[in-house]
C-alpha cells in the first residue's frame, strides 16, 4: 500500500466550478494551503456553461427600478414553494449584490446599462441616464424585478474564468482529472479523499484538515439532460456512502422548459427573458392562456408543466424523438439575437442546422438542475460529519427548496464560496493537522481491491455490461420520475433500481481496464450513481404532495400541514436502499403561501386534477 | 521559461526589432522588384529606349549602387528570415507532415514561400552577377535571353512574384490592414499582372534575340 | 437511406509505449441528426471499451473535445456527420501532450499560458463591499467579452505550424487573451509591461501569419483582428521603449 502518493493540505476542494473556486480563493486568502480537484480543467467545469445569468437586486435598470434584497428574498422563497431554509435565503439575497460587485472588481465583464431604446413586449424601455455604465439586468423566470445580471451570453464562461484567473493569481494548487471516489473517515471526523487519476489511473490520498465537496449537481442520472457529461453526482454520493452524511431534498429535481430536441442542450432562459415566445403545432402562443400574467416567465416548474400538459392536450408537434413545442424568438430581430443570444443562435445552427432568426425552436422540457444535495447547514458544514463541507449544486444548503429560480444557482456558488469559504477558514484553523496514516491506508487499500476486483472479473465470462445497466437506470428515472410523478410508476422504479443495484455488484468489464481505462471509471461510479437515482425515486414515492418541481397527478395540492419539511436520505452500511427522515424547513420571515403565478395551491389542486383525469398515463 | 543567463543577455526590444527588419526589407526587395520590371520592359518602347535606359545607368553608377544596395537589404532580409525557417530535420518533418495533414491553404503558401525564397537567393545572384560582369544592352540581354536563359528567367520571374506577393499578403495581414480576403483578390490580380509585363518583356527579348 | 460510415482512428495509449501510434478502422450506420460526440460514445459503449476522448458540455461551449477530423482542427461535439464523408479520419490535436487516443492535455497547456501571460486583472485598488461598482461603457464590455469568449479548446494552437515547431509560443489563444487584458480598463498593466510578456518571439513577434488559427477558431473569434491589435500596439510599444532598461517594472 506503501506505495500509492499521499499528500497533504489544509483544505481540500474537490470540484473546481464556481461554488469549488469561490471557497478555495475565501480559503486561500485567509492564508491556508488548499488544493483543488477536479474531473476536467477547471475552466471546462459545468459552471462554465450556464448563458443566462446571475441574480442580484443591484436595481440599475428601469425595470429592475425599487429592487431590494427583500424583493428578491420573496421571489426566492416563492420560487422555493416554500421548501427553502429562510435564514439561507436571507443571508443569500444580502451577499449577492456585493458578490456581483466583487466579481466585477475581478473582472467579469458584465453587461452595462445603455441608453440604447428597447422594445419589450410591446412598450418602449427608457433607461435611467444616471445609470449608465452600471451593471444592467435582464428579465428571468418568478421574478418581480429585472434582476437578472448578465454577460451577453456567456454569464457562467465569464464568471469561471474570472474566478479562475484569481486561482490563478493567489497561486492555488489545482489537480485536474482526478476523481475523488472516496472521503477518508472515521465515521465521525472526515480526514481526505482517496483519488483516482485519470490520466494514469494510480489511486492518491489526500489528506486534508477540512474537505469540501463542490462537484455540482447529478443531471446526468437522467439521460436527456441539459447538464455536462461529467456531472453524474460522483461528489454526493461520496458523501451517502460515509453512511452518516444525509442527502437532503432528492427529489427535487429540476427540468427546464426549453431544452432542444434532440440534443437536449439548454436553450437559455435569457430567451423568454428577452421576449420569446412559446408556440405549439398550431403556432398559438398558449402560454398566455395558462398563465395570463407572467406568460412564458412563470417560474421553471410551472412553464414545464404547462408545455407537458398542453402536450398532452394534443398540442404538441410531433417529432421522430416525441412531441415538442415550438420556441419562437424571431421577432427580437436580428440584431438583438446575433448580440445578446448569439450561443442560442450558433446551438441552433450546429446542432439542428436551423438560423432562429427566421426558424422556429424544438423545445421541450429536459432534467436541468438539482435542488438536492448534501445537507449542510448555513455555514456548509455537512451534517453528520466534522471537517466536512459542500456548496454550490452538490449541496442542499437550503437556498432553493423545490424549485430554483433562474440566475439564483450562478449567484448561489459565488454567494456560498464567500460566506461557506470563510467557515471553512474558520474551521481549518481550529482543526490541528492530523494525519491517521492507518486509516488513509486502509481506505486506499480497500479502494485498490475494488479496482482490482473489477479487473480480475474482466477476463470471466457473464456478468453485467456498464453501459446497458446504465442505460436502464437513465430509462427508468425520466420515465417513472419526471416531471409528473404518480404512486405506480414511483413503486416501479423503486423496485426496479433497488434490482439495478443489485446487479451493478456483477459488473464485468469488456475490456482490460488498464490504467486510466474509461470503462473502468464508469464501473467504479456506477453503483452510487444508482443510490443517488433511488434517494430520488424513494423521495419522491414517500413525499405525497405536490412542491414546487415535484407534481404528483396523485396529491397534486401542496400540503404544509404534513410536508413542509425536508427530506433526509441516509444510506447505512450495508443497506439495499435509502432510509429516509425528515426535519422541518425554517421559516421565518413569510409564511406559506400563494406563489402568485399561475398555480397557486388551491389552483393547483384542480388544474393538476382536471388534466390527470384528461390524459390518464 | 525564463533562466537568468538569458534574462540578462537578453533586450526585450530584439524580436521586435528583428521583425521590423524582415519587413522593411521585405518591402524594400518588393518595391525594387517592381520597379525593375518596369525598368526592363522600357525594351517595349524599343531597343533605343532600352539602351538610353542603361547608358543612364552607367552614367551615375547607378548599377553598382543597386548592387550594394540589394546585397544589404538582401542580407537584412535573409538574416530576418532564416530564424523562421524550419532548420532541423526534425522540424522540417513536422512542418511539411502538419501542412498535408490539416490541408491549409495559407500554411502551404508559407512553406513555398521559404522554399521560393531559398531558390530566388541562388537564382538571384547568378542574374546580378551575369548582368553586372557582362553588362547591360538591348543586344546582350536579347542574346542572353535568348541564348539559353529563358527559361532560368522564366522560373525567377515566377519565384520572385509569387514571393513577392505572398509575402505582402502576410504583412498585410500580420499588421491587419485589409480583409483577408479582398486582400488576396487584389494582391492575385497584380502577381498576374506583373507576371505578364514580365513575360511580354521576356517575349520582346527572344524575339530581337532570334532576329540578331 | 442510412450511410454506413467508416471511422479512422487513431490509437495510442502512453502506458504500452512498446505499442506503436496506429490508425484503427470503426464502422457504424449513421442515424438523423447524429454528431461525433453520439458516434465516438457508441463506439466506446457498443465495439471499443479503451477508447479515449474527451467530452464535457457537448454543446460547444466548454472546449474539451478539440481535435483533427479529416486533419481540421474543430469540435468534435459540433461536427455532424452528415457533414462528413464515408471514411473520417479522427486524430489528437498536435502539440499538446497526448493522454492516449484522441485525448489531450490542453488544460496544462492553458494554464500554463495563462500564468505566463498573467492572465489576471492587475491592480491596486481594493474591493469596497459598500461602494457602487466602478461604471463600464457597455460597449468596452462587449469588447472585452469578444476576446473572453475563447473556450481554450486548442484547435487554434493545433492548427498553427508555428506552434508545432515551437514550443515556447503562446499561440494565438495566447495573444488574444492578453488582448482582453489589454482593452480592460480595470487593468493597469502599462504598454510596457505588456510588451515584457509579448513583445516577443514566444508572443506575438513569433506569429509569420499563417492565419490557421483565424480560419479553425470553432467559436468565431476574429483571431487575426486580435493579432493585428496586439502587433500594433506592441509595435507602437517597442518604439518607445528605446533604451529603457529591460527589468524596471512593478
Ligand atoms: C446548461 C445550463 C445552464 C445554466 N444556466 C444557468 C444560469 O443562467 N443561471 C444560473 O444561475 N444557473 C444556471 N445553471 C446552473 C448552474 O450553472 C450550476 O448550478 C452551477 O454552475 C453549479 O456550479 P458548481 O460549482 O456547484 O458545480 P460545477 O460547475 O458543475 O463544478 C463541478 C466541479 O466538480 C468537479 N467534480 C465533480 N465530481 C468530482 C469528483 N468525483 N472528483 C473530483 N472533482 C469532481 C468537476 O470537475 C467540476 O470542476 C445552468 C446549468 C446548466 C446545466
Ligand atoms: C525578390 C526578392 C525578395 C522579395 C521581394 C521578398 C519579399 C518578402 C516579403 C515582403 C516578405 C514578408 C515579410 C514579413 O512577413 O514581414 C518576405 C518574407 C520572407 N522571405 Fe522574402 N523576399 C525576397 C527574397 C527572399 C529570399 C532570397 C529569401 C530566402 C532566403 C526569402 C525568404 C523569405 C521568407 C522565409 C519569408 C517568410 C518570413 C516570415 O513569414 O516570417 N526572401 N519576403
Ligand atoms: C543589380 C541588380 C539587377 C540588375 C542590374 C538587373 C538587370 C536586369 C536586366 C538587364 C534584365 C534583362 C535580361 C538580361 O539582361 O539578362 C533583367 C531581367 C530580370 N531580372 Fe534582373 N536585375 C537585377 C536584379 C534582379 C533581382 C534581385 C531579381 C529578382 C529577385 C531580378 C529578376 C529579374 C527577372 C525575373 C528578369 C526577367 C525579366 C522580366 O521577366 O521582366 N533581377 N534584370
Ligand atoms: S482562440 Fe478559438 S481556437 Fe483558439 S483556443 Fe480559443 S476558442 Fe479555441
Ligand atoms: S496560425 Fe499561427 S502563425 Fe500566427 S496567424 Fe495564427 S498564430
Ligand atoms: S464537449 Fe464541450 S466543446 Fe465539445
Amino acid at each position: 500500500m506503501r506505495d500509492h502518493e499521499v499528500l497533504v493540505t489544509d483544505v481540500l476542494v474537490i470540484g473546481a466550478g464556481l461554488a469549488g473556486e469561490r471557497a478555495a480563493i475565501e480559503a486561500a486568502l485567509a492564508g491556508l494551503n488548499v488544493t483543488i480537484l477536479s474531473l476536467v480543467p477547471p475552466r471546462r467545469s459545468h459552471s462554465s456553461a450556464a448563458q443566462g445569468g446571475m441574480q442580484a437586486s443591484l436595481g440599475n435598470t428601469a425595470m429592475g427600478k425599487g429592487d431590494s434584497p427583500d424583493i428578491h428574498f420573496v421571489d426566492t422563497v416563492k420560487g422555493s414553494d416554500w421548501g427553502c431554509d429562510q435564514d439561507v435565503a436571507r443571508l443569500f439575497v444580502e451577499t449577492a449584490p456585493v458578490a456581483v460587485r466583487e466579481m466585477a472588481h475581478w473582472g467579469v465583464p458584465w453587461t452595462r446599462v445603455t441608453l440604447e431604446k428597447r422594445v419589450y413586449d410591446g412598450k418602449v424601455i427608457e433607461e435611467d441616464p444616471a445609470k449608465v455604465g452600471l451593471i444592467a439586468a435582464r428579465n428571468f423566470g418568478g421574478t418581480a424585478k429585472w434582476r437578472t445580471c448578465y454577460t451577453a451570453d456567456g454569464t457562467g464562461h465569464t464568471l469561471l474564468y474570472t474566478m479562475d484567473s484569481v486561482v490563478l493569481k493567489l497561486g492555488v494548487t489545482v489537480h485536474d482529472r482526478v476523481e475523488a471516489i472516496r472521503l477518508i473517515h472515521d465515521g465521525e471526523q472526515c480526514f481526505g479523499a482517496v483519488v483516482r487519476c485519470l490520466r494514469t489511473g494510480a489511486l492518491r490520498a489526500y489528506v486534508a484538515r477540512t474537505t469540501v465537496i463542490a462537484s455540482g449537481g447529478y443531471g446526468r442520472l437522467y439521460g436527456a439532460s441539459t447538464n455536462a457529461v461529467i456531472n453524474e453526482g460522483s461528489g454526493m454520493a461520496l458523501a451517502l456512502d460515509t453512511g452518516v452524511v444525509p442527502l437532503g431534498n432528492m427529489e427535487a429535481v429540476q427540468f427546464h422548459p426549453t431544452g432542444i430536441v434532440p440534443s437536449w442542450i439548454l436553450i437559455t432562459e435569457g430567451a423568454r427573458g428577452d421576449g420569446g415566445y412559446l408556440l405549439d403545432k398550431n403556432l398559438h402562443r398558449f402560454m398566455p392562456d395558462y398563465e395570463p400574467v407572467k406568460k412564458e416567465l412563470a417560474s421553471r416548474d410551472v412553464v414545464s408543466r404547462r408545455i407537458m400538459q398542453h402536450i398532452r392536450a394534443g398540442y404538441g408537434v410531433d417529432s421522430p424523438y416525441g412531441p415538442h413545442v415550438w420556441l419562437d424568438i424571431r421577432h427580437l430581430g436580428e440584431r438583438h439575437i446575433r448580440t445578446n443570444l448569439r450561443e442560442i443562435a450558433a446551438i441552433c445552427q450546429n446542432f439542428n442546422g436551423i438560423d432562429p432568426v427566421h426558424d422556429l425552436i424544438p423545445v421541450r422540457p429536459t432534467q436541468h438542475y438539482s435542488m438536492g444535495g448534501v445537507r449542510t447547514n448555513i455555514h456548509g458544514q455537512a451534517y453528520g460529519m466534522y471537517n466536512l463541507f459542500a456548496l454550490g449544486e452538490a449541496a442542499c444548503w437550503d437556498l432553493h427548496g423545490f424549485n430554483r429560480l433562474g440566475g439564483n444557482s450562478l449567484a448561489e456558488t459565488v454567494v456560498a464560496g464567500k460566506i461557506v469559504g470563510a467557515a471553512i477558514a474558520r474551521q481549518t484553523k481550529e482543526t490541528s493537522p492530523d494525519v491517521r496514516w492507518p486509516l488513509v491506508y486502509e481506505h486506499l487499500a480497500e479502494e485498490s481491491a475494488r479496482i482490482e476486483r473489477l479487473r480480475a472479473r474482466a477476463v470471466r465470462p457473464g456478468g453485467e455490461n456498464v453501459y446497458a445497466l446504465r442505460h436502464e437506470m437513465e430509462q427508468i428515472l425520466s420515465e417513472n420520475v419526471g416531471i409528473f410523478r404518480t404512486e405506480g410508476p414511483l413503486v416501479e422504479a423503486c423496485d426496479k433500481l433497488r434490482e439495478l443495484h443489485r446487479r451493478a455488484q456483477d459488473i464485468r468489464l469488456r475490456g482490460e481496464g488498464r490504467g486510466a481505462d474509461p470503462e473502468l471509471g464508469a464501473a467504479l461510479r456506477l453503483p452510487g450513481m444508482i443510490r443517488l437515482a433511488l434517494c430520488i425515486a424513494k423521495g419522491a414515492l414517500e413525499r405525497k404532495e405536490s412542491r414546487g418541481s415535484h407534481y404528483r397527478e396523485d396529491y397534486p395540492k401542496r400540503d404544509d400541514v404534513n410536508w413542509l419539511k425536508r427530506t433526509l436520505a441516509y444510506w447505512p452500511a450495508g443497506a439495499d436502499e435509502p432510509e429516509l427522515r425528515y426535519e422541518p424547513v425554517k421559516i421565518t420571515e413569510l409564511p406559506p403561501g400563494d406563489r402568485g403565478y399561475g398555480e397557486s395551491s388551491s389552483f393547483a389542486a384542480t388544474a393538476g386534477r382536471q388534466d390527470a383525469g384528461a390524459n390518464p398515463s | 521559461m525564463v533562466y537568468l543567463q538569458k534574462a540578462l543577455a537578453r533586450n526585450p526590444r530584439v524580436d521586435f526589432l528583428v521583425e521590423l527588419v524582415q519587413m522593411v526589407s521585405g518591402l524594400l526587395l518588393v518595391v525594387f522588384l517592381w520597379t525593375h520590371m518596369l525598368f526592363v520592359a522600357a525594351i517595349w518602347l524599343g531597343v533605343g529606349a532600352f539602351n538610353a535606359l542603361a547608358h543612364f545607368m552607367d552614367q551615375y553608377r547607378l548599377l553598382p549602387a543597386t548592387v550594394v544596395f540589394l546585397v544589404l537589404v538582401f542580407c537584412a532580409h535573409i538574416g530576418a528570415v532564416i530564424r523562421r525557417v524550419p532548420r532541423q530535420w526534425q522540424e522540417q518533418k513536422i512542418v511539411w507532415r502538419h501542412a498535408k495533414l490539416i490541408r491549409h491553404a495559407d500554411t502551404w503558401s508559407w512553406l513555398f514561400q521559404a522554399v521560393t525564397g531559398a531558390a530566388i537567393l541562388a537564382l538571384a545572384i547568378v542574374h546580378m552577377a551575369v548582368v553586372s560582369y557582362a553588362g547591360i544592352n538591348a543586344g546582350l540581354s536579347s542574346m542572353r535571353v535568348h541564348d539559353g536563359f529563358l527559361a532560368f528567367y522564366a522560373a525567377l520571374l515566377l519565384l520572385s512574384e509569387y514571393h513577392a506577393s505572398v509575402g505582402l499578403y502576410r504583412v498585410f495581414v500580420k499588421w491587419g490592414w485589409v480583409r483577408r480576403s479582398s486582400l488576396k483578390r487584389v494582391l492575385g490580380a497584380i502577381s498576374v499582372l506583373t507576371v505578364a509585363i514580365g513575360a511580354i518583356t521576356l517575349g520582346i527579348f527572344y524575339s530581337l534575340g532570334a532576329q540578331a | 437511406m442510412a450511410r454506413e460510415l467508416t471511422f479512422r482512428i487513431f490509437r495510442f495509449n502512453p502506458d504500452q509505449p512498446d505499442v506503436k501510434p496506429r490508425l484503427q478502422d470503426y464502422r457504424l450506420t449513421e442515424e438523423p441528426g447524429m454528431t461525433l460526440f453520439v458516434v465516438l460514445n457508441k463506439l466506446r459503449e457498443e465495439q471499443d471499451p479503451s477508447l479515449r476522448f474527451d467530452f464535457v458540455c457537448r454543446a460547444a461551449i466548454c472546449g474539451s473535445c478539440g481535435m483533427l477530423v479529416n486533419g481540421r482542427p474543430t469540435l468534435a461535439c459540433k461536427t455532424l456527420t452528415k457533414d462528413l464523408p464515408a471514411v473520417t479520419t479522427l486524430m489528437p490535436l498536435p502539440v499538446f501532450k497526448l493522454l492516449g487516443d484522441l485525448s489531450v492535455d490542453t488544460g496544462v497547456w492553458f494554464r500554463e499560458m495563462s500564468l505566463r501571460t498573467e492572465a489576471w486583472i492587475h491592480t491596486d485598488q481594493v474591493f469596497d463591499p459598500n461602494a457602487e461598482e466602478e461604471r463600464m461603457d457597455n460597449a468596452v464590455a462587449l469588447q472585452i467579452y469578444e476576446a473572453e469568449r475563447c473556450i481554450e479548446c486548442g484547435c487554434c494552437i493545433g492548427g498553427c505550424a508555428t506552434a508545432n515547431i515551437k514550443p515556447e509560443f503562446i499561440g494565438a489563444a495566447g495573444v488574444n487573451r492578453v488582448a482582453r487584458f489589454m482593452l480592460d480598463p480595470r487593468d493597469k498593466r502599462s504598454d510596457a509591461e505588456y510588451f515584457e510578456v509579448v513583445g516577443t518571439e514566444e508572443g506575438v513577434f513569433g506569429c509569420v501569419g499563417l492565419m490557421a488559427c483565424d480560419d479553425n477558431c470553432p467559436v468565431g473569434i476574429p483571431l487575426r483582428d486580435q493579432l493585428a491589435y496586439v502587433r500594433r500596439k506592441m509595435a507602437a510599444a517597442g518604439w518607445k521603449l528605446r533604451r529603457r532598461a529591460p527589468a524596471a517594472r512593478a
